[in-house]
């Protein structure tokens, strides 16, 4: 089936037999790699059988970072979840958030006033914008490069960030576990200042892109560590439900604000970046277009911004607040990492909680491909791969 | 191509090192330095006194239940005549936070209608066991006097949201989308300079 096409398409044994199967002379080694290691972005193992330098075979192991969030949120009210999902996918919490809260107006059929769906389009794109700045300085960090300003463009990277997380500090008061969106809304309105504020941050950032992409995608070291690596073609990456910019540096074109317009986006032109050959440098290239991409839809965005309510409901004052009594609903909303989805079935023990809470994370999907991509690549090479992927494991263990 | 490539490559890039050494510093010497935090900045807790110097909560229970991770507890002092102005209003004879399971959500400082639990904005001193993050009444009202709130109290974050008249750091809508016309020229010629946290 789905295993026996893929090993036929790669010529290679079925990544999913047991290493048994494998051939018994090769005298291959197993490697640890994590869950401790610094590349592995949080707490994160696999398993790689090594002939040489080379990757035999790789399993990835899930699990150390499970909080059990979904079956937190069975317990708690519905206005109580949006401060633990932010937990989630820590590097984008507003996204989260949203997503989250999205899926609970479908379910109450709540208007979202249009102040509000633009205010929720400035923080996804500039969450977006931290997120991929972060990535590109764990990504260069991983590839370890000295030479290649490894360590330099991760201060630098997380110098631009702190500009982005500097304003999510005064729009909300903190810096990562913002708790903004409500059912209906927003709960933080811009404080007095803070749209210019956004366009001095969003200038400097976009002044110094040219200078990172110098540092990363034009430096002839980074292009010889991620060009042609981890290549993984359009058929698997949909096989395996992956999205976002690793979907799109595969060739395939999609993007859930351009092809199913939530927020604002269906008023605002979203430009997609698509590459087509599936590496690691391809999937660089495209997060570093949607950098450009988001610093100009926040910019429209400023531009654009209507007065008006910022919530179609009132402030919450009772955990209870919120009742939802049957329906169940998905809504998956554009992430930095790809489709972020809340599924829910309502009707839970009362009717203020769910029964049934799922979360789709992006990043367990992409690391569905680890034992597809893996084989075949050298072991510093499994660090670029991983780095390109984006994992971030507080979404994928939940 | 090849080996030589990465030699000049290497080159580039130091030269943009080199170039950021003299950007001016994004970091602070922490304890000698602090940086502004922002007017709505969450970090700890503070219980307020009302007009007549007494605790402003009334023990109504709201925060305690809203709380994600069930970490406020209380005691109720039921209704008595107030030392000050003679009245007959409700208490809370104990009121303990415990600071180590807070997410600073900020949902208790939103549901509170008398405004009696604020955040403030420098963080607690560090402790050496998770009994001395368990904040106590006196602790709470001690805060109040000692450390700065943040802009929000329980009024104004429903009127916020709610959209009614908002007092002071509130923004007014209209002149917001106006200003950014302005700094887009200015930042341009600014990015070679500029690099410390605003
Ligand atoms: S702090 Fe406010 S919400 Fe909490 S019990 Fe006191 S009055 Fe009620
Ligand atoms: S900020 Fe949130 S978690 Fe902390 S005490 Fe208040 S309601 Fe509870």
């Amino acid at each position: 089936m789905t295993e026996g096409l893929q090993s036929a398409r790669r010529g290679a044994i079925d990544p999913h037999l047991s290493i048994r199967h494998y051939d018994a002379d090769a005298d291959l080694m197993l490697l640890h790699f994590g869950p401790q290691h610094p590349s592995t972005h949080g707490v994160f193992r696999m398993d790689l059988y090594l002939d040489g330098e080379v990757i035999v075979k790789a399993t990835p192991f899930l699990g150390y970072l499970h909080r059990g969030v979904e079956k937190l949120c069975e317990k708690l009210t519905y206005v109580q979840q949006t401060p633990v999902v932010d937990k989630n996918d820590y590097v984008s919490p507003m996204i989260n958030e949203q997503a989250l809260n999205m899926a609970f107006e479908k379910l109450l059929k709540l208007e979202v006033p249009r102040r509000a769906r633009w205010l929720r389009t400035l923080l996804a794109e500039l969450q977006r914008l931290a997120s991929h700045l972060l990535w590109l300085g764990t990504f260069t960090l991983d590839l370890g490069g000295a030479l290649g300003g490894g360590s330099t463009l991760f201060l630098h990277c997380f110098r631009e960030r702190e500009l982005i997380l500097d304003l999510f500090e005064e729009l909300t008061g903190s810096r990562f576990h913002y708790n903004t969106h409500t059912i209906g809304g927003n709960r933080h309105d811009l404080p007095a200042g803070l749209a210019a504020k956004v366009e001095v941050a969003l200038a400097a950032i976009a002044a110094r892109l040219g200078e990172y992409e110098d540092l990363s995608l034009g430096h002839a070291i980074f292009q010889a560590r991620t060009k042609g690596v981890g290549t993984l073609d359009s058929d698997l990456a949909l096989e395996l439900g992956i999205t976002g910019p690793i979907l799109r540096a595969s060739g395939v074109d999609h993007d859930l604000r351009r092809d199913a317009p939530y927020h604002a986006y269906d008023e605002l032109t979203v430009n997609v970046a698509t590459e087509h050959a599936g590496d690691c440098f391809a999937r660089a290239s495209v997060r570093f277009a949607e950098m450009r991409e988001s610093i100009r839809l926040c910019r429209a965005v400023l531009e654009g911004l209507p007065e008006g309510p910022i919530a179609a409901s009132k402030a919450v004052r009772l955990p209870t607040a919120v009742k939802i009594a049957s329906g169940q609903v998905y809504v998956g909303i554009e992430g930095p990492r790809g489709e972020i989805g809340t599924f829910v079935i309502a009707g839970g023990d009362t009717p203020t909680t769910p029964y049934r809470l799922k979360i789709r994370a992006p990043s367990m999907h992409a690391l569905a491909a680890i034992p597809y991509v893996m084989p075949g690549a050298t072991l510093s090479d499994a660090v670029a791969i991983l780095g390109s992927l984006d994992p971030i494991m507080g979404e994928v263990d939940r | 191509m090849g080996v030589f490539s990465y030699w000049i490559d290497t080159a580039r890039a130091l030269r943009t090192t080199l170039r950021n050494a003299f950007r001016p510093p994004t970091t602070v010497e922490f304890p000698a330095v602090i940086r502004p935090r922002a007017e709505r900045y969450r970090a700890s807790f503070a219980l307020v006194d009302d007009e007549n110097g007494e605790c402003a909560c009334v023990a109504c229970q709201a925060c305690e239940k809203i709380c994600p991770s069930q970490v406020i507890k209380m005691k109720s002092g039921g209704k008595r005549e107030s030392p000050v102005t003679g009245k007959k209003r409700a208490y809370a004879d104990e009121f303990v936070l415990d600071l180590s399971a807070c997410m600073q959500c900020e949902l208790c400082v939103q549901v509170c209608n008398n405004d009696a639990i604020v955040m403030i904005r420098e963080p607690e001193e560090p402790a050496y066991t998770r009994a001395d993050l368990v904040f106590d009444m006196a602790h709470l009202r001690d805060n109040a006097h000692t450390k700065t709130a943040t802009w929000a109290n329980g009024t104004r974050l429903q009127e916020m949201q709610e959209g009614k008249k908002v007092p002071k750091a509130k923004p007014e809508p209209k002149p917001e989308p106006k200003p950014e016309p302005k700094p887009e020229p200015k930042a341009e010629p600014k990015p070679p300079t500029e690099g410390g946290t605003p």
